[in-house]
């Protein structure tokens, strides 16, 4: 053992989680044409189609969807896809198959926080996404102007962006605790690819929940999927306020720290009852 | 005591599957559950700087006793303690003090060049950066592998892997490291370097070093202590050499004599029988005698006294022959009878 004195948890922590970011970094860009169809091509097709479903509905005598003319709805796709891009991944996780391989035991004798090292796949994620949404938003912006969504105001756009983030996050918590049930379940990808069809729907990526039925809409309102893609893409627009904005952020916050209690106690149960492959 | 277990035992709960259509049923209404009994009442302790083998075959606890040891999965029954703590407890500050290698598992990251891995671990160990580059300096020059380091790891063969691996390994220099099958697919240059090399650093450093391995070379070039697991029990814990002695006490030396020499009669056999020795076979120009380990030493010289020797053999048995011999049988070394073992 070295003599150095050793630094404090949160001081350990950080380091390793901006080590652990450039190493996350390097390894998704590893693969250039990977990289090109994973980060930058992905969640591009459900718009363009959603894009020509609406076109076939309004054609109909209505040329209205809820409080949506045909523009808006374009403009409200490019903006759910944007944020959705910007929402971590599921398959950004591997945990459940490190789980089931028995590779996550490296790291039990290990003295870190294996939540760290997850972390540093989500801050990598927001970093590279961050960077594919600027260049792709950029390029719209300069090609098809007319359609392209603009912010309501620069409050507007710092205001959605903060919901997006604490949103994605929440989903990447929500992504670890389906991870995690590797430790009982062996249907993991299942319930993982099952969780983002239901958040995709909840989140009004597939129609804008303002434009479901007021029950539904009155529902999904509480949960954290619609203040993730939905909500900051209406905040952006000017069609939700700074109240909306408040709301959300509480919304937001509140299941954060439950996802994180969950996390912490159905972590620390798996380890105690772990039987990974070979053991 | 850095290691020890007391009537430690593992159990995992599995469920029986029922095999046809209406096994198809069953398993999915009615579920049979049993117990394994991965490891049963082991008492084990290990000191400070023992290097120890751990062998056993396929099935017999090896892997499920690191765990427990290491502090990966808790002991179902008993105790096992590391430096003091409840292996399943261990803080931040004994993980520092422990290493685990499994070689089937890489412990360092595939996708990155192999010095990364080692400054991500640099990181999580805290280790000073000035002492993190000399060490591994050292350690990449006397497992040859300065040139591969900034090699991706998942473009090296699999001895260079697994050097690094144990470089990874010992960057922080614990005080217990684990090894699980370290040489497993290695070829024979690869194996030595890394014997030698874990043979100087529990030399030089003090390190404890818990081994397993189906390659009883591995045990026999670097363990002082042995321990047996069958069916998740101790059948054996002492002296690699010890055991040996006790079990094959016996060499056979097989002489070649110049055509000038004296040849066998029996009025020699006066002069061999103080020393337990018997000739087992006699041509004109060779001789085999059957003498007791321990009285090999005199032997010798005595052969050269009473014959023109072109050449002499002396011949260990392997400790696989041994180690078959007590798999197949199930006892203890102590109740297995001397001699020949059965293949």
């Amino acid at each position: 053992m070295s003599g150095a004195a050793v630094p404090s948890a949160l001081v350990r922590d950080l380091r390793l989680l901006v080590v652990a970011l450039v190493y996350e970094l390097r390894k998704v860009t590893t693969w250039r044409a990977g990289f090109v169809v994973r980060e930058l091509m992905r969640g591009m097709w459900r718009p363009v189609v959603m894009i020509f479903v609406y076109a076939t509905i309004l054609v109909q005598p209505t040329d209205r969807l809820g409080s949506y003319d045909f523009r808006g709805l374009v403009a409200y796709l490019i903006l759910a896809a944007s944020f959705e891009k910007l929402l971590f991944h599921q398959r950004g996780l591997d945990l459940s198959d490190q789980i089931f391989q028995g590779y996550v035991t490296k790291y039990l004798t290990m003295p870190l926080r294996f939540f760290v090292l997850a972390l540093a796949r989500f801050a990598q994620h927001v970093l590279i996404q961050g960077g594919v949404v600027v260049l792709l938003w950029s390029a719209g912006a300069l090609l098809l102007p007319q359609w392209w969504p603009q912010p309501a105001s620069a409050l507007a756009l710092v205001e959605a962006a903060l919901l997006v983030l604490l949103g994605s996050y929440c989903y990447f918590l929500t992504c670890f605790l389906v991870n995690a049930l590797a430790f009982w379940l062996d249907v993991v990808w299942t319930l993982s690819a099952m969780t983002s069809f239901v958040f995709s729907f909840c989140a009004g990526v597939l129609v804008p929940v303002s434009v479901m039925p007021a029950a539904l809409r009155d529902t999904l309102q509480w949960l954290f999927p619609y203040w993730a893609v939905n909500a900051p893409a209406e905040v952006f627009l000017g069609r939700l306020g700074h109240a909306d904005f408040l709301r959300g952020i509480v919304v937001l916050g509140l299941t954060a720290v439950v996802l994180e209690l969950v996390r912490q106690v159905l972590w620390r149960r798996g380890l105690a009852r772990y039987v990974g492959a070979g053991m | 005591m850095l290691i020890r277990m007391a009537d430690a035992g593992k159990t995992f709960r599995v469920w029986r599957r029922k095999e046809g259509f209406k096994g198809f049923f069953a398993n999915f209404v009615a579920r049979e559950w049993t117990q394994v009994t991965a490891l049963a009442n082991v008492n084990l302790e290990i000191r400070r700087g023992e290097f120890v083998g751990l062998i056993g075959a396929n099935g017999a606890g090896k892997t499920t006793l690191i765990k427990c040891v290491s502090g990966i999965t808790p002991v179902s029954s008993g105790s096992a303690t590391l430096f003091g703590v409840d292996s399943f407890a261990l803080g931040d500050g004994e993980k520092r003090r422990l290493a685990l290698v499994m070689g089937q598992r890489s412990q360092l990251w595939w996708d990155l060049p192999a010095i990364d891995s080692f400054r991500l671990l640099r990181e999580i160990y805290s280790i000073p950066r000035d002492v993190f580059e000399r060490r591994v300096e050292e350690a990449a020059k006397r497992l040859v592998v300065t040139e591969k380091l900034q090699r991706q790891l998942r473009q090296l063969s699999l001895g260079e892997r697994m050097k690094m691996e144990i470089i990874g390994a010992f960057l922080h220099e614990p005080d217990v490291v684990f090894l699980d099958e370290p040489t497993i697919g290695l070829d024979l240059v690869s194996r030595e370097t890394i014997r030698r090399y874990l043979v100087e650093l529990n030399r030089e450093r003090g390190a404890t070093i818990v081994l397993t391995s189906h390659d009883m070379e591995d045990i026999e070039e670097t363990c002082r202590r042995l321990v047996i697991l069958r069916q998740g029990r101790v059948l054996f814990d002492g002296d690699l050499v010890g055991l040996k002695a006790r079990v094959y006490d016996r060499r056979s030396i097989e002489v070649h004599l110049e055509p000038s020499s004296r040849t066998w009669d029996e009025s020699l056999a006066p002069r061999l029988a103080p020393l337990g020795a018997t000739l087992e076979r006699s041509a004109p120009l060779t001789l085999l005698f059957s003498v007791p380990a321990a009285n090999v030493q005199t032997f010798v010289p005595l052969l050269f006294e009473l014959f023109q020797i072109r050449d002499l053999a002396i011949e260990r048995h392997p400790l696989e022959l041994l180690i078959r011999q007590i798999f197949q049988s199930g006892q203890a070394p102590a109740q297995l009878s001397s001699g020949e073992p059965k293949a």
